[in-house]
């Protein structure tokens, strides 16, 4: 199967949105280049509900909403909700002794009705294939059956991948036996044993009516007993096994949950305390507002520069030095006088003389001496008007006249101050900035919240382990007991008349089985080997470049037990999380992911988001190209960082490339303003090489302006 | 002093010709102007009175007031609070006639510091304009190098 186009519209972010994948054989990659929150897991699941239905949602569909969290409802109360993907099968036939290629082109819709509400039901999704010819498209029965058998759903973590999400195969954070069931679980469905399992049961249900028939057989209490109570184990077995299965299952859901809330916590601790940033925006807050108190109180001061006396006075200080010249020579010649009334006044109520001696009422002397000044003092007020006005004038005006340099030294001493401030706010501006954007990129997360659900997870993931032992034990003793109580059976069954035919069936039910396990043990062997060995290779292609990991990495294989294993020199075996770098990690996870697809022969593309996240430089490029070489139709999701380096590859081998854009992230992180504020994915056709004004984003440096510190 | 202080100019009304009063009333915060970089002038007289002491700096010649249409901008009663400013009236007054005498004719002050004004008017408003930045900035540079020429 290779994709060939999807479309999808009201479902989430994807409003109504087309993508178009190359399935051309010599450019088999397709690339959408989309920043994170750009809606790239949205398709993912778009894409595995298209073909798989709610069972392929995150918790199986249940509350999961589908319809544009921002629906408004004048738009309608019931949001119709469709996914469409067209796809191509190639076939062969046998024609003649001639082996015929045969291509055809399907269509599927699903789709179904969301009630815009809290509680978001929806009706169950209908789904349609179509056989697309040139007459039109024709519709197929039992459409679920024909995708089941052409991309098996055991394997939607194999053909979709989330380049994070995928590393659970290997990661250490996992628990041994999830990551081991999940692995065989992919090869075996992969590799079709479901037929051989399937086939196995129907020769225990054999094994049985052979039990019954032998209860029939004679009078014999203890056989009729002991048929009885086989019957009774193999019913009991059953129901344990079912438990059992049951347990393990639960243990493995759980126990991904403890996971993916470890990772929560971890990405919410890394990006730092909500707390503490909103601290610090208030701290920013508050030294912003005292600058700009400060900034009013200096362009006030600026200000006054223009009101201020010495403006005047150094401005005029040759205009003012003449005309106080005049005044000068006046009291040179005596037409000023050299007191005035308010000193003279002065003088008596202080009843002190200028020269010193004592000017009291009643003393001696004193009385003649006021008198005289006294008479100073009614002089001047007898003086014309002119006179008047020239004397205050002189004295009044006798600072005026200047040679100082103030107010170019005011001027300075503000401009540095302005200078100065205006420099800490632009600082300040910019951390306020910094941090609004730091915070707004948290998300939010309530970390006491997680820690108590991860509690909370993870006791129920150690019940069900529990619960899966104490099973085990059960079965191991009713297979014991059933063990003793068959060589007891079988003897007594020879006694019998009619016995003897029942045993030979019995015989031929056992062997029958025998022979299912070797084949299935065979097999699965033997294809385990061989993804092991695709695995290793692929895997050491991609990393051979790197010489920090070639020094370390001698060969990966999948272990009988289904571990993904990784050897370093003297075949120790090393710890991915640990002696892994992140490049590695990622490129055994894909490595194993493209060997099983090979192996299997099924035709199937590779859809995979984020896959060369943490890898840079050869390593990234030899991965890319040896995931282009080994898949049949490889789509990839690339950010903008994991596009850098890789352009020329994507030059040859991409058939399809187009740019998603998420609105929402003007002025952020989009340059251009799109228009609108509605959350939706927006499609251009740039490439990796070019964009437009809907696609053009901010720098980094635009957008992270370089912390004041 | 203050008692005694008295201001010549208390009864007469400051004029500006109609033509510089829009740009007055622009660059003054008085005019209604929050913009402490656009508008310079904490009051309206100031800028009267910066262009008085430009005018006189720059010894131009003062204007014939009366042949202009005016609009009064305050009345000479805010010079009560500034007794420096009735002084360098004077001086200017002084200065630019050589007659001591003059300072007993208040109104002949003023229409000689007015006419001044009216030439030193359209000098402010150029520095003001002139530059890259805010009128605060052109305005202090203006005076600023207008300082430096000692010469004068
Ligand atoms: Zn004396
Ligand atoms: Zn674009």
């Amino acid at each position: 199967m290779k994709l060939l186009c999807a479309e999808f519209q009201n479902f989430r972010l994807l409003r109504d949105l087309e993508l178009r994948f190359s399935v051309d054989p010599h450019k088999k990659l397709t690339v959408i280049r989309a920043a994170n929150e750009s809606g790239k897991t949205t398709i993912l699941h778009a894409l595995q509900w298209a073909l798989y239905g709610d069972a392929a949602l995150p918790g199986k569909g249940d509350g999961f909403r589908l319809h544009p969290i921002d629906w408004s409802a004048p738009d309608g109360k019931r949001v119709p909700i469709t996914a469409m993907v067209e796809f191509e099968l190639t076939t062969y036939r046998q024609i003649g002794g001639e082996l015929r290629e045969a291509r055809r082109r399907y269509r599927i819709v699903r789709a179904a009705f969301e009630e815009v509400d809290a509680t978001a039901r929806r009706t169950a999704s209908t789904m349609r294939l179509f056989a697309l010819n040139d007459s039109g498209a024709s519709p197929i029965e039992s459409p679920e059956a024909f995708v089941n058998d052409e991309l098996p759903p055991e394997l939607r973590e194999v053909f979709f991948t989330d380049g994070d999400r995928a590393l659970s195969f290997i990661e250490a954070d996992v628990a041994q036996s999830t990551k081991r069931e999940r692995v065989q679980r992919a090869i075996r469905s992969l590799l079709g044993l479901g037929v051989i399992e399937q086939a196995m049961k129907h020769v225990q249900k054999a094994a049985a009516d052979v039990n019954r028939k032998a209860k029939q057989v004679g009078a014999n209490a203890e056989l009729r007993n002991i048929a009885s109570r086989l019957e009774e184990i193999d019913k009991e077995s059953g129901k344990f096994e079912a438990a059992l299965a049951d347990a393990k299952q639960q243990f493995a859901a759980f126990d991904e949950k403890v996971e993916e809330t470890d990772r929560k916590i971890s990405a919410a601790l890394q990006k730092g305390d909500k707390e503490k940033l909103r601290k610090d925006l208030e701290h920013a807050k508050r030294e912003i507002k005292q600058l700009d108190d400060q900034l009013a109180a200096a362009n006030k001061e600026h200000s006054a520069l223009f009101r201020n006396r010495e403006v005047a006075t150094e401005l005029l200080a040759p205009v003012l030095r003449r005309a106080y010249d005049k005044l000068e020579e006046l009291h040179d010649q005596g037409k000023i006088p050299n007191t005035t009334i308010p000193v003279l006044q002065n003088r008596l109520t202080a009843e002190i003389c200028i020269c010193g001696e004592p000017l009291v009422p009643g003393e001696p002397d004193c009385d003649e001496r006021r008198a005289h000044i006294q008479k100073l003092i009614d002089d001047s007020l007898r003086a014309d008007e002119i006179q008047e006005i020239i004397t205050d004038l002189y004295y009044g005006a006798k600072p005026l006249p200047t040679d100082g340099n103030s107010w170019l030294d005011e001027y300075k001493k503000i401009v540095e101050r302005r200078d100065g401030l205006k420099a800490l706010r632009d600082d300040g501006g910019r951390k306020f900035r910094a941090l609004e954007i730091e915070l707004d990129a948290l998300p939010d997360t309530d970390v006491q919240g997680l820690r108590e659900a991860r509690r909370q997870y993870k006791e129920q993931r150690d019940r069900h382990l529990s619960k899966s032992s104490s099973i085990e034990t059960q079965l191991l003793s009713l297979r014991r007991e059933r063990e003793g109580l068959n060589v007891e059976f079988e003897r007594l069954l020879r006694e019998q008349k009619k016995g003897a035919r029942i045993l030979a069936e019995l015989e031929v039910t056992q062997d029958v089985s025998r022979v299912l396990q070797s084949a299935y043990d065979r097999i699965t062997k033997e294809e385990l080997r061989k993804v092991s060995d695709l695995m290793n290779r692929i895997f050491l292609e991609m990393i051979g470049a790197d010489p920090e990991q070639g020094a370390i990495i001698r060969r990966a294989e999948i272990s009988a037990e289904f571990d993904i294993k990784v050897h370093g020199p003297n075949d120790r075996t090393l710890n991915p999380d640990r002696d892994l770098n992140g490049a590695s990690r990622r490129a055994l996870t894909l490595a194993f992911i493209l060997a099983l697809t090979k192996v299997s022969e099924v035709e199937a593309p590779n859809v995979i988001d984020t896959p060369l996240g943490m890898t840079s430089g050869y390593v990234k490029r030899s991965l890319l190209r040896t995931a282009i070489r080994e898949s049949a139709q490889l789509i990839l999701f690339l950010t903008h960082d994991e596009i850098a380096g890789c352009e020329e590859i994507i030059d040859d081998a991409a058939g399809a490339i187009c740019t998603l854009t998420n609105p929402t992230h003007y002025p952020k992180m989009l340059l251009n303003d799109p228009g609108s504020a509605e959350r939706k994915v927006l499609r251009c056709s740039c490439t990796h090489r070019n964009d437009c004004p809907q696609c053009q984003r901010r720098t980094d440096s635009d957008i992270r302006p370089e912390m004041a510190s | 002093m203050a008692d005694r202080y008295f201001n010549p100019f208390q009864a007469i009304d400051i004029h500006v010709p109609v033509e510089f009063h829009d740009s007055v009333s622009r660059y003054s915060q008085t005019g209604g102007n929050a913009v402490i970089d656009q508008s310079p002038f904490p009051r309206m007289v100031d800028f009267w009175f910066l262009a008085v002491c430009v005018a006189a700096r720059l010894d131009l010649d003062p204007e014939d007031i009366s042949r202009y249409a005016t609009k009064k901008i305050i009345d000479g009663a805010i010079f009560g609070s500034d007794p420096w400013r009735v002084h360098t009236l004077m001086l200017i007054a002084i200065g630019k006639t050589g007659d001591v005498e003059i300072v007993s004719e208040p109104r002949k002050m003023m229409a000689l510091v007015s006419g001044l004004a009216v030439a030193g008017l359209p000098k402010v408003i150029e520095m003001l304009k002139e530059g890259d930045a805010e009128p605060i900035w052109n305005l202090s540079d203006a005076i600023d190098s207008l300082l430096r020429k000692r010469a004068a």
